[in-house]
């Protein structure tokens, strides 16, 4: 299915095959950055970007806290701990996690529009 | 005499009373009738006015007043066509303009009268004063001062406001070699000031990451050391230190994607070879000072701007 750039994120977990790990009621996204170094994504990531990734730290918190990301993609299966997804509802941070690998889910995000 | 437990005692009326004039309180200007005029037209004007005394004046020259009960007795006794110059109060008691209002009151008592001509210094008429007219001021100049002691109040609170958003934050943390379930405490913290502080968000993001991977670089890196964060009215202030052990090449540190970082740290996904590069990236002012088995400092400052849309 096709969505806005300024995506729903309902939209973009129905791409992906993907289940939120916290209340993902309304979150907005625009563009996608997929990375796995985390000062790469203080450096590069823009604000409003979903982030895929396969770091599953606490970390991957701070820097979507810092960076201003709404949300996250955990690729290839993988979720975090109970303690950091509690950390990113107290930050009010999405966490989403979906089967596929980060190749696939972005080739499906970009099909979905998910692109400027 | 007075003690100094008496004078506190002392309320705002009283002093209000003392520190008012007659000419402060008095209706002005005077509502006057001529002597040539009926008492009825005289009756209408107290009714026009609301007013329950009239001074009779030909020119400058007060000749007497008719009040209230000048009419009644007019009434009753019909001779209400009668001109004013015959019924009259002559010989009428005044007061001057500049008496206190205590002296006003002291007068009232004395004289039993309901109002009292006010004349200036130079005996012209300017005005009646009654004993509405004292309470009528009190009242008005008593909201007045309220108003005066809550506007110096809210403008007290405000400036103490002020103070607090200009006061001087200071965030320090000791930070631990591959403590890395610790990192960004720091630089969380410094994010809810400078939210709170209605910072731009480009901003708040540049103090942030600076401050993160200040944390990061600690933990990954050195022996233990410390990040210190300082939040001015107009910048962020940023310092590092550790115990070592130094970083050999600075120069080449500072190139982006060399990094000395071992395996664990690269598996969280940290060692990408470019914290340092970052954090001069997002730095208004960025120095570092290192050397092989030295302590490592690093200084960053962050200029701090409102956000535009800030109301």
């Amino acid at each position: 299915m096709k969505f806005e750039t300024n995506a729903k994120l309902t939209a973009v977990l129905l791409a992906i095959q993907a289940t939120p790990l916290t209340s993902t009621s309304e979150t907005n996204v625009q563009g996608c950055y997929i990375s796995d170094l985390l000062s790469d994504v203080l450096a590069h990531a823009q604000p409003g970007m979903l982030w895929a990734t396969v770091q599953i730290h606490r970390n991957v918190v701070s820097v979507a806290a810092t960076k201003d990301i709404p949300a996250v993609l955990f690729t290839c299966g993988r979720k975090p701990d109970a303690n950091v997804i509690a950390e990113a509802e107290e930050e009010g941070i999405t966490l989403l996690v979906t089967p596929l690998t980060t190749y696939e889910a972005a080739g499906k995000l970009w099909q979905a529009g998910l692109h400027e | 005499m007075v003690s100094a437990g008496d004078a506190r005692k002392i309320t705002i009326a009283q002093v209000l009373v003392y520190e008012l004039r007659v000419r402060d309180a008095m209706s002005k200007p005077p509502i006057t009738a001529l002597p040539s005029d009926s008492l009825r037209e005289i009756q209408k004007l107290m009714k026009r006015h609301k007013i329950s005394g009239v001074p009779i004046q030909l020119g400058t020259k007060l000749l007497g007043i008719v009040t209230i009960e000048d009419i009644i007795t007019a009434l009753d006794q019909g001779h209400i066509d009668d001109l004013a110059e015959k019924r009259m109060a002559q010989g009428v008691i005044t007061i001057r303009d500049h008496f206190s209002l205590v002296r006003a009151v002291a007068e009232f008592e004395r004289h039993g009268f309901g109002r009292f001509p006010v004349v200036d210094s130079a005996d012209r008429l300017v005005g009646v004063l009654t004993r509405g007219d004292i309470t009528n001021c009190l009242m008005h100049q008593l909201e007045k001062r309220a108003e005066e002691a809550i506007a110096f109040e809210a403008a007290a609170l405000a400036s103490r406001a002020g103070d607090d958003l200009a006061r001087r934050i200071v965030i320090r943390a000791p930070v631990r070699t591959g403590d890395y379930d610790s990192a960004g405490k720091v630089s969380q913290r410094l994010r809810q000031v400078l939210r709170e502080r209605g910072i731009d968000p480009d901003v708040r993001r540049r103090a942030a990451i600076v401050a993160y991977e200040a944390e990061t670089n600690i933990i990954i890196h050195s022996l233990g050391g410390e990040v210190t964060v300082a939040v001015d009215s107009d910048k962020v202030v940023i310092d590092a230190t550790d115990v070592g052990p130094g970083i050999e090449d600075v120069n080449q540190a500072m190139q982006e994607g060399w990094s000395t970082a071992g395996r664990l740290p690269r598996e969280l996904g940290f060692g990408a070879g470019m914290g340092l590069p970052n954090m001069k990236k997002c730095s208004d002012v960025f120095e570092i000072k290192s050397g092989n088995g030295q302590t490592t400092l690093v200084h960053s400052e962050v200029f701090l701007r409102k956000a535009a849309s800030t109301p």
